[in-house]
Parts: C-alpha cells; sequence; structure tokens
C-alpha cells in the first residue's frame, strides 16, 4: 500500500474514442468485443475493484490502464460498462487526494437542460417510469375513490405525463374530479416552473380544480411541516427511485449514535450487545442509523397519508464492501445498458448522454463516494418492507387493473420486460434480472 | 530425402518421367498452388507407398551421418550443419523434386489404389489416423472420440459454442444440416400430424402395394422426395443425388429396406420424429437417407389418391432399367411443378419458406455480441465451475444467481432465521482464529474484541428475536438476502487480501453483528414508537 507522490501524477485515463484493444501495448489482452475479451475484461474489472479497495494506487493504475485499452463509451455493451466503472473507480482513489480531486471538478458546467433531456429520454426509451406511473396513478385512483381533496406529494417530479395522465384519470370518475393539489419537490426551479405550467394547462383544459405547489428543496432538507398538509385532505405521498437517498449516512456519525445507544441500552436490558464496527457501517442497515429515513418516514406517519407509493431500483447497492457494490452494480447496470441497447428508437449520441449522465453518474456515486456523499443507496424490497413495516406503514395490493395496463404498455417495448408480484409488491425484470419494485402503503 | 527401412517404390503413375510442373501460369510465387479433388492425383506423381510404421514414425527426417531422426526437414538441415560437411553435400541433394503422392497402407481402404493416393504425406497420416487408427483424443463436453489430435482440438473449440437447436430437441453444430434438418423436421410434424388424421379414412394397402413394386431401383427416390420441398432444396438435392450415385450399391440397401419398412408402417408422429433424430444425428450422409425416409413417409400413406398414382409415374420414370418408359423424360423441374398442382403440397412449400425465415432470424442471432447481462451471467457460471480463487465475480455472482431466486418469491421465517444465526454463531466461533489474523486497512473489519462479547450474546439475541416475533405479525426477513452470501465472500477475500479462499462461510461474525444490530433496532422502535 505504499504510494508515492510521483504515482499520484501518473495520467488517468478517461474513455477514449479509439477502437479499443488495437494498437494496445499488452498482447494478452482479447479483442473486447469478442466473448473472450467481455469475459476478460470483467475479470479485469474485478480485479481492479479489489485493487482499489485495498487501496494500492500503483496496482489500480496499472489495472486501468490495461482497462482503458478494452473500454469504450461507445463500443458493446460490456465495453462501455467498464467505461463508466474505471471512471468511478479512478474517482474513488482519486478522492485520497482532496486537492488533486477538487482541481479535476472545479470547471465542472452541470447543464439543467441536458439533465431534464436526460432524465425524458430514460423515461421515453425505457419502460421503467412508464411502469411505475401507470401502477402509482392506478393506485392513486383506487385509494382516492369518494375523496374530494386530494394532496399528492411528489418527492421528485421529472416527468409532466406523470400528472398528466391522472388529471386524465380524474376527469373521466364517475364522482367528478376532485380538487387536486400537488407539491412537488426538487431542487431545480425550472424543472418546477415548467412542470406547473404543463400541469396548468392540462387542468384548465379537463376544467379541473387544481393546484401546484413548488418547494425547491432537497428531500434531505425537507420540511414536511411546512408543506402546508391541511387536515381533512387525502394525502398520497409518490417517491420515484428518491427514497434511498435518505439511507445516506456519515458513518462517524452513525457510530458516534451507536454507542451512546449501546450504553442505553446495555442499562436496560440484559447485555445486550451491539455491534459497532471499529470504522464503517455494520449498521448502515438498522433503522436507528439511518437518521434521515427514521425522521422522514416517522414526520410523515405524523399526517396520515392514505397512500404511499414508492419506486425503487431492486438491486443492493448499499454494501458494506466496495466489491459487493460492484459486483452488484455491473449486473444491474448491465441490464440497464442492456435494455438501452435493444430500444430501436434512440440515437447514439442520446444513448450515450443516458449512459453518462445518468447511469454513469450513479455507478460513480455507488462506486467512489462513501458516507453522506453516497446517495445512490438501493436496496432490496426486503429491506424497504422492513423498514416500511417498522415504521409502521401497511401494504396495499395492486389491482388487476393496473396490472393488465401495465402489461400492455410493456408489449410496446421489448418482449424482454416481464414484471412480477412478489409479497404484494411489484417487481419490473429485463430478462431474469429485476430492476425496479413498485410497492403502496398506507398508514394505518 | 527416404525414409529408413521397408518401403517400396511404386513405379510412376502413367510412367511419363518428367518433371510435375505446376500448371499455373502465373510465375509468382505468391499465386496459390492448384489443388487437385482429394483421391485423384496427378498422372505425373511419383507414387510412395509406405508401411504402416514408417508413415505413423514421427521422425520422418533421419541425418545419413548419424542416423539421428527429425520432426521436421529444417531442424535436420540445422543439425547437419553441425557435422561440418564440405560445402556440396551440404546442399540439398536433388534440385529437382519430383512430386510425390501417397497411398493408404490398409488394403481396404479406398486410397490404397495408387488411382486414389494422396498427395500430401500429412493428409495421408492423417487419413490413416482417422480411419484406421485408434481414437485416442476425447472431447471433454461431449465425449466424442478423434484419432487425430487436431481434429480434436478443433472440435473442443467449436464444441457447445455455437449450437443450433431444432424444436423437435436435436442439436446441431452445422448451420447447413440444422437448416436442412428443420425443413424437414416441420415438414414431418405436419405431414405426420394430417396424415395421422387422414389415414383412417384411407385403404393404406394401395399406397404400399405400388410401393413394393416401384421401389427396387438405386437411389430413385432422393431427386423425387426432396424436391417436394422447393425451390430452395433442388441445388443441394442435385448435389446429394451426384453423392448418391457415387455411394456403393451396398450402402444403398439398407436404406432402401428402412424406406420399405415405413411405407409399410403406420405412422405416427412421434416415429416421425424419432427417424428424423435418427437421421440427423448421424455424419453427412444423412441428407440422402433423410430425404429418402421423408419420400417414403409421404408416399408410403396413401391419403392422398394422387399420391399413389404419382409414385407408380414417377418411379417407373426413374428406373434406369426402364429406359423407354414414357416417364423417363421427367426431369427434376418437372416434379415440383406436377406437386404443386396438388394442394397440400402448397403448404409444405410455405412451410419450408417460414422454416428459411424462422432459420434466418435464428442464425443472425449467435453473431451478434453477448449483451452484458449474458457477459456476466457466464463470467458468473464459470467462476463456479473453475475454482478459480482470483476471479473475483465468479462465486459470488455463481451464488447471487443460485440465491435470487429464493429470495425474491418469499421470506425466511423468524425460525430459520434463528437456527441459521445459531449455526452460523458456531461456525464463527470455529473460523474467528482464522479470520483475525489479518488485519489492516480494508473496509469493515471487526476487532477481535466484539467477537467474543457477540458468541455471549446468543442467548439475549434469541430473546430478542423470540420478543419481536411475538409482536409483530408479518414474517419478518433478517437474513438470507443475496447480498449476504456475496458479503461473505467478498469479506473474505477482504480479509485475506487477494484470491482469498474459496469456502463459503455461511456467516462471518460481522454479518452476525448487523443482524444484531437490526434485531436491536426492532426492539428500538418499540420504545421510539411510544415517544
Amino acid at each position: 500500500m505504499a504510494r508515492t507522490k510521483q504515482e499520484g501524477r501518473s495520467s488517468l485515463t478517461s474513455s477514449h474514442e479509439s477502437s479499443p484493444g488495437l494498437g494496445s501495448p499488452y498482447p494478452w489482452l482479447r479483442s473486447p468485443q469478442s466473448e473472450e475479451g467481455g469475459l476478460q475484461l470483467i475479470e479485469l474489472l474485478g480485479e481492479c475493484a479489489s485493487h482499489v479497495t485495498a487501496r494500492c494506487l500503483h496496482s489500480v493504475n496499472t489495472r486501468l490502464e490495461h482497462i482503458s485499452y478494452l473500454a469504450s463509451p461507445k463500443g458493446t455493451a460490456i465495453q462501455r460498462i467498464a467505461s463508466y466503472f474505471i471512471e468511478a473507480f479512478a474517482d474513488r482513489m482519486l478522492k485520497g487526494f482532496t486537492g488533486l480531486h477538487k482541481a479535476l471538478n472545479s470547471t465542472k458546467i452541470s447543464s439543467v437542460s441536458e439533465e431534464i433531456l436526460v432524465q425524458k429520454l430514460f423515461y421515453e426509451h425505457c419502460p421503467f417510469l412508464k411502469f411505475a406511473y401507470l401502477i402509482t396513478n392506478q393506485a392513486i385512483m383506487e385509494a382516492m375513490e369518494g375523496e374530494k381533496v386530494v394532496h399528492i406529494i411528489d418527492l421528485y417530479p421529472v416527468e409532466p405525463e406523470q400528472w398528466i395522465r391522472l388529471l386524465q384519470a380524474l376527469s373521466v370518475r364517475q364522482e367528478g374530479a376532485p380538487h387536486l393539489k400537488i407539491t412537488g419537490i426538487h431542487e431545480q426551479n425550472e424543472v418546477l416552473e415548467k412542470m406547473d405550467l404543463q400541469l396548468k394547462e392540462e387542468a384548465d383544459r379537463l376544467s379541473i380544480p387544481f393546484q401546484f405547489n413548488p418547494i425547491v428543496s432537497t428531500i434531505e432538507n425537507l420540511d414536511i411541516e411546512s408543506l402546508g398538509i391541511k387536515t381533512g385532505e387525502a394525502l398520497a405521498v409518490i417517491s420515484v427511485l428518491q427514497l434511498h437517498s435518505l439511507l445516506a449516512v456519515d458513518e462517524e456519525v452513525v457510530r458516534r449514535n451507536q454507542q451512546s445507544l449501546q450504553q442505553f441500552l446495555e442499562t436496560d436490558l440484559n447485555h445486550l450487545f451491539i455491534a459497532s464496527a471499529s470504522s464503517s457501517t455494520t449498521s448502515e442497515l438498522s433503522l436507528s442509523a439511518s437518521p434521515k429515513m427514521e425522521s422522514f418516514l416517522s414526520s410523515l406517519r405524523r399526517f396520515s397519508p392514505k397512500l404511499m407509493v414508492i419506486t425503487e431500483q431492486e438491486a443492493n447497492h448499499n454494501g458494506f464492501t466496495l466489491i459487493e457494490r460492484v459486483h452488484n452494480a455491473m449486473k444491474f447496470y448491465a441490464a440497464l445498458f442492456d435494455c438501452l441497447d435493444s430500444t430501436k428508437s434512440i440515437a447514439p449520441i442520446e444513448q450515450q448522454k443516458v449512459e453518462k449522465m445518468l447511469f454513469g453518474e450513479e455507478i460513480k456515486n455507488i462506486v467512489a463516494c462513501d458516507g453522506a456523499e453516497r446517495k445512490e443507496r438501493h436496496e432490496k424490497l426486503e429491506k424497504w418492507i422492513l423498514w416500511l413495516e417498522l415504521a409502521g406503514f401497511s401494504r396495499v395490493p395492486f389491482s388487476y387493473n393496473g396490472r393488465v395496463d401495465a402489461s400492455t404498455m410493456l408489449q410496446y417495448y421489448s418482449d424482454g420486460y416481464s414484471f412480477t408480484e412478489e409479497n404484494g409488491c411489484l417487481v419490473i425484470y429485463w430478462h431474469e434480472i429485476p430492476l425496479f419494485s413498485v410497492s403502496a402503503w398506507s398508514f394505518r | 530425402m527416404m525414409s529408413g527401412d521397408s518401403f517400396s517404390v511404386a513405379s510412376s503413375i502413367g510412367g511419363f518421367g518428367q518433371e510435375v510442373q505446376n500448371t499455373n501460369p502465373n510465375p509468382n510465387p505468391a499465386a496459390k498452388k492448384k489443388r487437385n479433388l482429394p483421391g485423384t492425383p496427378d498422372p505425373d506423381a511419383e507414387v510412395i507407398a509406405l508401411s504402416p510404421k514408417t508413415l505413423m514414425a514421427t521422425n520422418r527426417f533421419v541425418c545419413e551421418i548419424c542416423n539421428k531422426g527429425f520432426q521436421r526437414d529444417q531442424n535436420l538441415q540445422l543439425h547437419r550443419r553441425g557435422h561440418n560437411l564440405p560445402w556440396k553435400l551440404r546442399q540439398r541433394t536433388n534440385k529437382e523434386v519430383r512430386k510425390k503422392v501417397y497411398i493408404c497402407p490398409e488394403k481396404t481402404c479406398v486410397h490404397h489404389d495408387p488411382s486414389r493416393a494422396l498427395g500430401d504425406l500429412t493428409g495421408i497420416k492423417k487419413h490413416f489416423s482417422r480411419k484406421h487408427g485408434e481414437k485416442k483424443w476425447k472431447c471433454e463436453k461431449c465425449s466424442k472420440k478423434y484419432a487425430v489430435q487436431s481434429d480434436w482440438k478443433a472440435h473442443s473449440k467449436t464444441c457447445g459454442t455455437r449450437e443450433y437447436k431444432c424444436d423437435c430437441g436435436t442439436l446441431f453444430s452445422r448451420k447447413d444440416s440444422f437448416i436442412t434438418h428443420r425443413a424437414f423436421c416441420d415438414a414431418l410434424a405436419d405431414e405426420s400430424a394430417r396424415l395421422t388424421s387422414l389415414a383412417a379414412a384411407n385403404n393404406l394397402n394401395f399406397g404400399n402395394d405400388s410401393m413394393n413394386e416401384t421401389v427396387i431401383n438405386p437411389q430413385p427416390g432422393l431427386p423425387l422426395g426432396a424436391s417436394q420441398f422447393g425451390p430452395g432444396f433442388r441445388p443441394e438435392l442435385s448435389g446429394m443425388a451426384i453423392n448418391g450415385n457415387s455411394l456403393g450399391v451396398d450402402q444403398q440397401k439398407p436404406r432402401l429396406s428402412l424406406w420399405l419398412n415405413h411405407a409399410n408402417s403406420q405412422l405416427n408422429p412421434t416415429d416421425m420424429m424419432a427417424n428424423s433424430h435418427l437421421y440427423a444425428s448421424s455424419s453427412s450422409t444423412a441428407f440422402p437417407e433423410m430425404v429418402q425416409a421423408v419420400s417414403g413417409n409421404l408416399f408410403g400413406s396413401s391419403s392422398m389418391p394422387n399420391f399413389g398414382n404419382f409414385n407408380n409415374q414417377q418411379f417407373q420414370g426413374f428406373d434406369k432399367s426402364v429406359s423407354t418408359s414414357t416417364n423417363a423424360s421427367l426431369s427434376l423441374s418437372a416434379i415440383p411443378h406436377e406437386m404443386k398442382e396438388e394442394g397440400n403440397k402448397g403448404n409444405l412449400v410455405e412451410t419450408q419458406s417460414s422454416l428459411y425465415s424462422d432459420t434466418q432470424k435464428k442464425q443472425s442471432k449467435p453473431s451478434m455480441p453477448m449483451s452484458a447481462t449474458a457477459l456476466l451471467q457466464k463470467a458468473a457460471q464459470m467462476g463456479s465451475t473453475t475454482s478459480n480463487p482470483s476471479s473475483i465475480f465468479g462465486n459470488s455472482f455463481g451464488v447471487m444467481s443460485s440465491s435470487s431466486s429464493n429470495t425474491t418469491t418469499s421470506f425466511n421465517t423468524l425460525n430459520q432465521n434463528r437456527n441459521e444465526l445459531h449455526q452460523a454463531l458456531q461456525n464463527s466461533k470455529q473460523q474467528a482464529a482464522e479470520n483475525f489474523t489479518a488485519s489492516g486497512s480494508v473496509d469493515g473489519m471487526l476487532g477481535s474484541s466484539n467477537l467474543s462479547s457477540l458468541t455471549t450474546s446468543t442467548n439475549s439475541f434469541d430473546q430478542l428475536m423470540m420478543q419481536t416475533s411475538g409482536k409483530q405479525s408479518d414474517p419478518v426477513a433478517l437474513n438470507n438476502h443475496p447480498g449476504s452470501n456475496a458479503i461473505e465472500n467478498s469479506l473474505t477475500r477482504d480479509f485475506l487480501g487477494m484470491g482469498g479462499r474459496e469456502s463459503q462461510r455461511p456467516f462471518l461474525a460481522q454479518e452476525l453483528a448487523k443482524f444484531a444490530s437490526m434485531s436491536s433496532a426492532m426492539g428500538l422502535s418499540q420504545f421510539t414508537g411510544n415517544h
């Protein structure tokens, strides 16, 4: 684990355009487009991950050098995934040199319009969001039967179509449309404004009394009290791929809390031992170690939401060890990359944008970040069920109608998509790989 | 360069005594040498007959000075340099090389005849091994045996990599044989389905009688039967017909009898399938057999009265002995027209074209690059089958894929959890000593102090579990999500550095700690709820 400053200055390759494998000084590297090459690439990535875990800069550098000849953001699926993973590895290693890391990221331009575009592309070309919206809206319609005032809190509105469809469905409701209030929480005001406009337009067209509440905030900093939830209105909380960010914890803080907790418990129960790891994240999975999640859920509880629909990635990207996260992330994102590949209608440059700005950023967060910085804390459905039940919510089953609509919708995409019901929740698959889960809850 | 003992130099064919020139007028040395058809040697060549021992001798090139043997000529030359020969003798003794052809020493072999000699020594050696030698090389995947190592190598490269599977379950490694089979296979299926339903209503004997009369012809049915299956097959069929011609008489007879058997027996779909399997599994000679069987099957059922008549006509037409038959002039091309006039035949042709498109579609798949998902699954399989400790993704992926099905369907019950945790605690106690030899800068290591307190907490842990199980109605999963095993394995590797052990420990101490804390959290929420 000896590192020298000189090694720190070694050039970190990012994905380059030249065709990989050609002209590489490593004759043992197989052509990455072949099956053997793909398998070799996977193996190299695994080895790199363990070097990164051991924080052996020299080995990581060597491996990244090798892999960079094979990886490319424009090659086969495995090549593209590899390029985002090696970028994440490099980012992680570089975080050890805080000055270098900050300097490299000092001139980043973040374009909101590009982000919006990328979200739109993902929405159009992959059925996952449509699936989630469809199921969500169906659940809302069923839960809000007979309600005169419906208040929806959307934890990250990106796609106006989601609510436009709900408006349309509500307008043909037998008892007439309710008064609909949507509170949207987003960090960028532009997104909220756009949404406001489009939804108001649709609501006017359908003559539905409608109100949009924009809240510029992150979910962690959200003060639910300030959302203006009135008694008597039927509350629905919709979270699409957002809730996991609440699991982000600063390990140090957790450990301190754990220790004080331990003391507390030891006085009360008989020597109940709570293991506190010397470093990280043993108790990341325990509710008490996710204070944000706990406080969010408990404050929600206070308002007794009639419905909460949670869409999450169905994967465990929140493991202790980097290797575990890399494993699972590779499987998960490989499926997502394959999904994009199977879409005929997406242009290559658009696909690259989605892969870089959406998937690549998630991969980078999962691999390179730790602590409070790591927001992409995807967990499997079992964990979500555990936590939500602990917090006092109970599952609401999904009706048949929603499922029929969902399978009809999926038919327009590739037949590699399927979904099943598991424990009263729906999980959508790409071939045999589970990708996203949708679950509905109410507070009893 | 003559090899040592016991060979006889046979006379040259034609006895012209001329040098064999390369008939290619192109003086360009890079031009390809003209290749004769196998088994049809150049008449001017010198025929060499070697004994089996000489043929299979590995050191063909022998130094005349010290009698040392070498596998290659160049090696021999290198060796000869060392003898310090006078300059003249070091050169090749004969500048003019006469083309040599070799005959197979096995008397019963076709290539024993000088007119069927083979032109390459390596070729004759391989031939001798293949046909008359013992098959010492075996493919590990499919246990197919080979006498020649290069054949075996070539096969194992492709074995299992590209397989085409017909709906009836037969596997093929070659695209052409697969396509051929599929056409027949489905056609057979269709035919048999139709015929079995119609057979009851018709008199089979009619067809059989006509069969008995007319069937005794050398390869008559070949072009006939096959040509029903659409234009695409015809070129192959004509090729097949040629091969059929060249087959020995003895080889034809068994097939004819098979044909007859089909004609006489009741058809049912399973037989059809079995037959097609039979034929498909044999080598390239399978095609004419299949065709004959098929035509036999088709004609055998006289559900179409027209067929019967047609049989008579066509068979007579192909009978060589009946050269003056009115139908002798029937050509291959005429047949499909006639056939197509029959309404049912049109169906077959259509089925063929659809089959073609199916196979086109299916064939296009293997040539595309593998999807990332498929590659990862393959890596996982390879990792789990080979004991490769450095393959990080192998074991865990394998574990994950096998356990993923479990976890997504149901939760473990609390009781299961308890038992497993018990066992895990036992195991972890044993392994504790091993675990904690390594230390250092890896993620998530427990101090040794924790472990001892863990073991003592087993009882209280159980108590907690019972408390929580009492209070909650829904079964709650506490462990065995697929990640946990992966954690173990990856943690194992982290503990022990690169190339950790393969052993699957059910739980590491840290996992237990996690569960302990989780359950404590459950207990905690009881408290927090009261705030």
